[in-house]
C-alpha cells in the first residue's frame, strides 16, 4: 500500500520538474500523447464533457434504479423492523454517494457501467491504469466538483487542456475514449480489380507513402459517394498518370480516377506484379503534361457512375 | 517492403500479442506463466518498433491506430500497479497510517485549534450564560436536545422492548455513518477550494457542538450527556479534526504551492492528505458503531467514563506512538 503511494508521489514530483503544465496555452485538441519508456509515443483520445455527462447520466440511472429497488425492499422490510430497514437504507445511501465510483473505477480498471457503455476509461496521466487510491482520490473530490450542478467540475474541465475536473487534477488522471482494436483489412473490392498491364507504364514506382494514402482512402471509400470519391482522387490520379506516362486508356484517368488509383495500388502492392518490369524509355517531362490536363468539374459531376462500372474498367 | 508485405509479415506477431492480452485480462488472478511473460515482453517491444516504423514511414492511419491501440493496451498491462493486498492492510493501519499522520501533525494541530477552540469557547460561554444559546440554535432545536437527554426520555427508551430498541439503534448506526462520514469527507474535499470550506465546517461544527454541550450542562443533563458522548467522542471528534487537517493540507497546497505549480503541489501533497482523510473516515465508522450500540447502553455511568477515558487514551497513543521505530 505504502509502496504504491510513495511511487505515485514520486511520479508527480518528477513530473513537476518537467515543463508539463495542463493549463499551458495550446490549441484545443482531443489528442493526448504520452511517451513510454520504450520511447514510442502513444496517442489517446480524450473524452470531452458531453460524452462524460452521458456516462454520468447512465450511472445515475443505474444508481437510482438500485436505490428505488432497495427502497421498496426496505419499505416491505420496514413493516416488520422499521428502524433496521432505515439504517440499512442509509448505509446504502452512503455507499451510493461516496463509494459507487471509487469502487467501480478502482476495481474495474477505471470504468463504471456508464463509462463502459460510452466507451470511456479513466487512466493515469502517464498512461498507466489507475489503482484504487487514485480512484478514491478523484471520486472524493467529486463532492467539490458536483456542488452545485457539477459547475466547478465543468469550469475546471474547460480551463484545463485535458478536460480534467478537480478530482482528475488532484489524482492526476484523465478520461479517454477507447478506440476499437481491429486490424485494418484491405478493401474487399481490391480482389476484383486487375492490375494495370506493365506495358502501359514506365519505370516509375510510387513510394510506399503514396500507396498507403491510396490504401487509407480506399478503405474509407464508403464515407463518400462515387462522384465525390472520383473528384477527390482526381488530382492524385492525374499526377500519377503523368509520372507513369500512362499509355492505357486516357478515359480511365479522366472519368474514373478512383478506379485508376485503385488499379495503381493493386499493381504495386503485389510484388509479383511489377518485379518483372520490362524495359521502357526514360520518362520525358513535358509531353505527358499536356495529355492529362485537369478535367473541368462539370464533366465529372455530370457522369453517372455505379460501382461495377467504376471498378471493372 | 510495402504496407502489404509488412502487414503479412508482422500479422502473426500482432495476433499472438492480442491473444496474450486477452488471456491476461481474462485471468487476472492467474498471471501468465514465465515463458508467456517473456514472450509478452518480447512481442511488446517488437510492437513498439512496428508502431514507430509505421509512423515514420507513414504507412497509413488505420494501421497506425490499430498498432497504437494494441501497444497502449500492452503498456497498460505491462506497467499496471500491483493490486492492493490484504496482508498490507495491517501494516497500513498500525505503521503506515500513524506515521503519515505524524508527518503532517501541524495541519492536525491547526484543525484542532479551529475545531476545539470555538467548541470550548462556546461551551464555557453558554454554560455561564445559557440565554446566548438561542443566538446559535433555534429554540426548537435546543428544546429537542434537552428532551433527548432528560432523565425521563432515556428511561423511556431503555424500558422499551429490547428488540425494538436494538432496531432503533441499528437505524441510528446507518444514520451516523451517512451523516458523520459524509460531513468529514466534505470537510476534507472542500479543502481544494483554498481551505475555505474546511475552515468554515470546522468552526461552525465546533460552535454548534459547544453550544449544545454548554446548554445541556446548564439544563442539568450533564451526567447523562457526558457519559453518552465520552466513548464515541474519542473517535468522532478526533476524526473530524483529522479530516479537517487533511482538508487544510489541500488548502495549504493551493495557497502556498512553493516551487511547484498549484496543481502539482496539490497532486503531491494530496496523496498523503487523502490517506489521512480515509483514516478519519474509518475512525468515524468505529465511532458510529460505538455511538449506536455502546454509548446509549444501560450501563452504570462510571463504567462508561472508564471505557470512554481508555478509548481516548487508545486514540491518542495510537496516533502518537503506533509505528514508531
Amino acid at each position: 500500500m505504502s509502496g504504491v503511494l510513495t511511487e505515485s508521489a514520486e511520479q508527480t514530483r518528477s513530473e513537476s520538474q518537467s515543463t508539463d503544465n495542463p493549463f499551458r496555452n495550446q490549441p484545443l485538441s482531443l489528442d493526448y500523447a504520452i511517451e513510454t519508456p520504450e520511447t514510442v509515443v502513444l496517442h489517446y483520445q480524450l473524452a470531452g464533457p458531453a460524452v462524460r455527462m452521458r456516462a454520468f447520466l447512465i450511472d445515475l440511472l443505474i444508481r437510482s434504479a438500485v436505490t428505488l429497488i432497495l427502497g421498496l425492499l426496505m419499505m416491505v422490510l420496514g413493516v416488520f423492523i422499521p428502524d433496521v430497514a432505515a439504517g440499512l437504507f442509509l448505509i446504502w445511501m452512503f455507499v451510493n454517494g461516496w463509494g459507487y465510483y471509487a469502487i467501480f473505477e478502482g476495481l474495474w480498471r477505471g470504468t463504471t457501467p456508464g463509462k463502459r457503455v460510452m466507451g470511456l476509461r479513466v487512466i493515469h496521466e502517464n498512461g498507466h491504469p489507475i489503482n484504487l487510491w487514485m480512484a478514491i482520490n478523484r471520486n472524493f473530490i467529486r463532492a467539490v466538483d458536483s456542488t452545485p450542478l457539477y459547475l466547478p467540475g465543468l469550469i475546471a474541465m474547460f480551463c484545463s487542456r485535458r478536460f480534467q475536473r478537480l478530482g482528475d487534477l488532484t489524482a492526476g488522471t484523465i478520461v479517454i475514449t477507447e478506440r476499437r482494436v481491429q486490424l485494418p483489412r484491405e478493401p474487399i473490392i481490391l480482389e476484383k480489380i486487375d492490375p494495370i498491364p506493365l506495358a502501359q507504364l514506365n519505370k516509375y514506382k510510387p513510394d510506399e507513402q503514396t500507396l498507403a494514402v491510396i490504401g487509407d482512402f480506399l478503405s474509407r471509400r464508403v464515407a463518400v459517394d462515387y462522384k465525390r470519391g472520383h473528384e477527390l482522387s482526381r488530382p492524385l490520379a492525374h499526377e500519377l498518370a503523368r509520372k507513369f506516362q500512362f499509355r492505357g486508356d486516357p478515359e480511365l484517368v479522366r472519368k474514373f480516377p478512383m478506379a485508376f488509383i485503385a488499379r495503381v495500388y493493386v499493381t504495386f502492392l503485389r510484388p509479383e506484379n511489377y518485379q518483372e518490369h520490362p524495359e521502357h524509355e526514360p520518362p520525358t517531362e513535358h509531353d505527358s503534361e499536356s495529355e492529362y490536363e485537369p478535367v473541368p468539374e462539370e464533366n465529372i459531376l455530370d457522369d453517372d457512375f455505379d460501382e461495377s462500372e467504376a471498378y471493372h474498367e | 517492403m510495402n504496407k502489404k508485405t509488412f502487414m503479412t509479415m508482422r500479422k502473426p506477431a500482432w495476433d499472438e500479442f492480442s491473444e496474450l492480452l486477452a488471456k491476461r485480462s481474462k485471468t487476472r488472478r492467474h498471471p501468465l506463466s514465465g515463458p508467456e511473460v517473456q514472450q509478452f515482453s518480447t512481442l511488446y517491444r517488437e510492437l513498439c518498433n512496428d508502431l514507430s516504423m509505421v509512423r515514420s514511414r507513414k504507412l497509413g492511419e488505420d494501421l497506425e491506430a490499430y498498432l497504437n491501440a494494441l501497444v497502449s493496451e500492452g503498456h497498460n498491462s505491462f506497467y499496471e500497479s500491483p493490486a492492493v493486498k490484504l496482508s498490507e492492510f495491517w501494516n497500513f493501519v498500525f505503521v503506515d497510517y500513524p506515521r503519515t499522520f505524524r508527518r503532517h501533525w501541524r495541519y492536525f494541530l491547526m484543525a484542532v485549534l479551529l475545531f476545539f477552540g470555538p467548541f470550548f469557547c462556546s461551551w464555557v460561554t453558554i454554560q455561564i450564560n445559557p440565554s446566548l444559546a438561542e443566538r446559535v440554535l433555534s429554540a426548537d432545536q435546543l428544546e429537542q436536545a434537552s428532551v433527548m437527554y432528560s432523565a425521563e426520555s432515556i428511561e423511556e427508551r431503555r424500558s422499551a422492548d429490547i428488540v425494538a430498541y436494538g432496531q432503533e439503534r441499528t437505524g441510528m448506526f446507518g444514520f451516523y455513518i451517512f451523516n458523520n462520514v459524509g460531513i468529514a469527507l466534505r470537510t476534507f474535499a472542500g479543502g481544494v477550494l483554498f481551505g475555505i470550506v474546511t475552515v468554515y465546517t470546522l468552526l461552525s461544527n465546533g460552535i454548534v457542538l459547544g453550544t449544545i454541550s454548554g446548554f445541556l450542562l446548564s439544563e442539568g443533563h450533564g451526567d447523562r450527556f457526558l457519559s453518552f458522548i465520552i466513548s464515541h467522542g474519542s473517535f468522532e471528534l478526533t476524526a473530524i479534526a483529522i479530516a479537517g487537517g487533511a482538508g487544510l493540507m489541500l488548502g495549504h497546497a493551493m495557497i502556498h504551492p512553493g516551487q511547484q505549480t498549484r496543481l502539482q503541489s496539490l497532486k503531491t501533497r494530496g496523496v498523503d492528505a487523502l490517506k489521512i482523510a480515509l483514516g478519519a473516515a474509518v475512525m468515524l465508522v468505529v465511532a458510529a458503531f460505538l455511538e449506536a450500540f455502546w454509548s446509549p447502553a444501560n450501563i452504570p455511568n462510571q463504567f462508561k467514563y472508564i471505557m470512554g477515558s481508555s478509548l481516548w487514551l487508545i486514540v491518542v497513543f495510537y496516533l502518537m506512538f503506533s509505528g514508531r521505530r
